[in-house]
């Protein structure tokens, strides 16, 4: 196995000028996430505005944080919204695959209509979502009355409010999780699917030792993109409750933008940012880790 | 065959060239940043502020009339979303600010502390008319801080009682042509509870969801009436105070007692109140005009049934009125030329002699002579309103960050009447927040 002296000599050389074909990339990545993420850590331990940094304060802005009780609202919040809206369209997107994940065209149409809410913007999104929820002639209002019912203020209810985003959000978001395991279903031999009917496996016998084992990775790599998505909630609940009633729809990005934008204390926005950032990458990671390890086995 | 391919690409590129020179804009440009909403496929060609309605209305009217009768500036309208304070902030900080910016009147503070604002100087003031002692008292604190000023006030607006004159009657709660308002909270509850009975309506019709600047309003005119001092010090603010806990328990009260609307957001209860589902809607000036169109409309609920009267005094202590105004201000530019600055004066000084097209979107004028006027009077429902000259009260100039912190009252207010948290624990909440904001100052 030893590479004798020469080789060596003659690989290296190769090696860097490999490297020049990702310099174009690297540059981009430097300058636009490891430049202004370094840029966030250090604003973080500063008492400043837009307009230029008063004191280094070290890590009061963190201890701040850690007694803030807004912000820890939020973080719960962020975790809540997280727990009800991942598994969710994890799974409603992988039920929705397995549905259409054929050649007739009824599928192809429904897979279009399902995929089509994920390119509107959260604005006309939560526009349609606040004409459903309102309880002064909403959709729901409606039927409720007409089936002898009254009107639930959904998003006026410290309880109600969060589910409701919740669901806003997955009819946003279910298109993406549903073709990504459109294309992981679609890459399963079909000889492994032959050799089960041979054998007259069950449906579910399929589906749960040749259909999941089949797709675990798209599954985690769903699990993870959602996770990372799902905690930079902002645009949901700023536009239909503004993080109310009572803080109970305030995310952990709604609170940092109303830190810095609205009451200018950046250095406070941005630690708040880097805790953030810790969870989103605590979170995935584990994720990752615990389905690595299940690999292995 | 190539000579004649370049040949022609010069020609080209010089007439080209040529054409831009031509076409070239000698006019000294005017960047004007503005909110109160873009209407231009409406009033885009409208330059006469008499035939437009609404604040949207009234103000490009008013920009198309400067532009026609400036023919030497080119204004150059940023309309941006509602309040625009965001983009505001990135363009001063990248260095990239307008000549005048819309602006409240509570939010001058933030950007005058930071050097941001350049003061108008006396002898500005007095170029466009608009000298210190012609404003009214809400005007003039609106815009003075450390006794210079710093901006031209366009108006002052205050939280009203627009009443469903028609909804009144039914209730028994007309005298001689003119709402009969509470003078006190028992007076409130026992009105509010007839007309109740009367209507089978509530009397209030409230923005409630999604929504926090109307309790804001109620909960500082309700402190301010009980000659409660809701800032002691610039830095400090003082919620946990009798003067606030009956201000929330009295809405509180009303809550409870069904004696308004609920889960209803701004544009719910706009539709409301024009639909007849309440007595009395408290918003503020801006609503005046759409209110009193809608009256004039027929076989609606409010045809012929509108009223309009300042914020009733709830409290013996003081006839008062929190009250809030828009501004124009100039943002610092060490680059602006001084035809820049010239022509910025020309078009505050126009805005300063249009004060009464202003006035009609509602909101009150702020120079006296406007207000005791013949005009200004003749217009609908202004009599009532006039006294808000005397009774509007912005909060202290001193305390900054009163936007943010406008959110944080109306939350904790919202949280206390609807009931989420008792009153004491909201109060408590909202005066650590509020003095965790002015602690970092």
């Amino acid at each position: 196995m030893a590479i004798d002296a020469p080789a060596r000599a003659r690989r290296r050389p190769a090696g860097w000028a490999n490297a020049l074909f990702v310099l174009p990339y690297l540059i981009v990545f430097v300058a636009m996430i490891v430049v202004p993420l370094a840029m966030g850590m250090w604003l973080s331990t500063t008492k400043s505005d837009l307009f230029g940094v008063e004191a280094q304060v070290g890590f009061a802005n963190f201890t701040r944080l850690a007694r803030d009780p807004i912000f820890l609202e939020t973080v719960w919040n962020t975790f809540y919204f997280v727990l009800l809206t991942v598994p969710a369209l994890t799974l409603i997107g992988l039920g929705l695959a397995l549905v259409l994940n054929r050649p007739a065209r009824w599928a192809s149409v429904l897979r279009t209509i399902f995929f089509v809410s994920t390119v509107l913007s959260v604005t006309v999104v939560t526009l349609v979502w606040q004409l459903v929820f309102t309880p002064d002639g909403g959709l729901i209002a409606v039927a409720a009355e007409a089936l002898g019912g009254s009107p639930v203020a959904f998003l006026n209810d410290q309880d109600l409010a969060m589910p409701a985003i919740a669901v806003t959000t997955i009819w946003w978001c279910i298109g993406l999780p549903m073709v990504l395991f459109l294309a992981a279903l679609q890459q399963v031999p079909r000889d492994l699917y032959e050799a089960a009917r041979l054998d007259n496996a069950s449906r579910w016998k399929t589906l749960t030792r040749i259909t999941l084992p089949s797709i675990r990775r798209t599954f985690l790599l769903v699990v993870i993109i959602e996770i990372i998505l799902q905690f930079q909630l902002f645009g949901q609940p700023q536009l239909m409750t503004r993080g109310g009633p009572n803080n109970a729809t305030r995310p952990i990005v709604l609170f940092i933008y109303e830190t810095g934008w609205r009451q200018w204390e950046l250095g406070y926005a941005a630690a708040a940012a880097q805790v953030l950032f810790a969870m989103i990458l605590i979170a995935a990671m584990a994720q990752y880790f615990v389905a690595s390890r299940k690999d292995d086995r | 065959m190539k000579l004649a391919t370049w040949l022609a690409a010069a020609i080209m590129s010089a007439a080209l060239l040529g054409c831009g020179r031509g076409m070239e804009d000698t006019r000294t440009e005017l960047v004007v940043q503005r909110f109160f909403g873009a209407c231009e496929a409406q009033y885009g060609a409208v330059d006469d502020p008499a035939e437009a309605e609404g604040e949207c209305g009234i103000m490009t009217a008013l920009i198309n009339r400067f532009e026609r009768e400036n023919p030497d500036i080119r204004v150059v309208e940023n309309i941006v979303f509602w309040p625009g304070y965001d983009q505001l902030t990135a363009q001063l900080a990248s260095n990239d600010a307008p000549d005048l910016v819309t602006m409240h009147g509570s939010v001058i503070s933030d950007y005058q502390a930071r050097g941001l604002l350049e003061p108008l100087l006396a002898t500005d003031l007095a170029a466009i008319g608009a000298p210190p002692e012609r404003l009214t008292e809400a005007a003039r604190a609106a815009v003075t801080i450390d006794r210079r000023i710093w901006g031209l006030p366009i108006d002052t607006w205050a939280p009203l009682w627009h009443i469903n004159m028609n909804l009144f009657r039914e209730a028994g709660l007309v005298r001689d042509g003119q709402p009969v308002l509470p003078r006190s909270r028992e007076e409130l509850i026992a009105q509010a509870e007839q007309f109740k009975a009367r209507t089978g309506k509530p009397y209030f019709v409230q923005s409630t969801a999604n929504e926090y600047a109307a309790f804001t309003r109620n909960f500082y005119t309700s402190v301010m009436q009980q000659d409660g001092v809701l800032y002691p010090e610039p830095r400090r603010a003082d919620f946990t105070t009798d003067e606030a806990r009956r201000a929330l328990a009295l809405f509180r009260e009303i809550h409870d007692r069904r004696l308004t609307t609920i889960n209803q957001d701004y544009s719910a209860a706009v539709a409301g109140f024009i639909n007849g589902q309440g007595g009395v809607f408290p918003v503020g000036t801006w609503m005046v005009g759409d209110f009193h169109g809608e009256s004039q409309s027929r076989g609606r609920p409010l045809s012929g049934g509108y009223a309009v009267m300042p914020f009733p005094q709830l409290f013996p202590n003081r006839n008062v009125t929190f009250a809030d105004g828009h501004v124009w201000v100039m943002p610092a530019d060490s680059e602006r030329s001084p035809e820049e600055r010239q022509a910025a004066m020309r078009f505050l000084a126009f805005f300063a002699r249009h004060q009464f097209d202003w006035a009609r979107t509602g909101h009150l004028p702020v120079f006296r002579d406007v207000i005791d006027s013949r005009e200004w009077r003749a217009l609908p429902h202004r009599d009532a309103l006039a006294p808000l000259a005397e009774t509007a009260v912005p909060l202290p100039k001193g305390v900054r960050r009163q936007f943010p912190i406008e959110t944080i009252v109306g939350q904790e207010s919202a949280a206390a009447i609807s009931g989420a948290k008792p009153i004491d624990q909201a109060l408590a909440d909202m005066e650590r927040r509020v003095n965790e904001i002015l602690s970092q100052l």
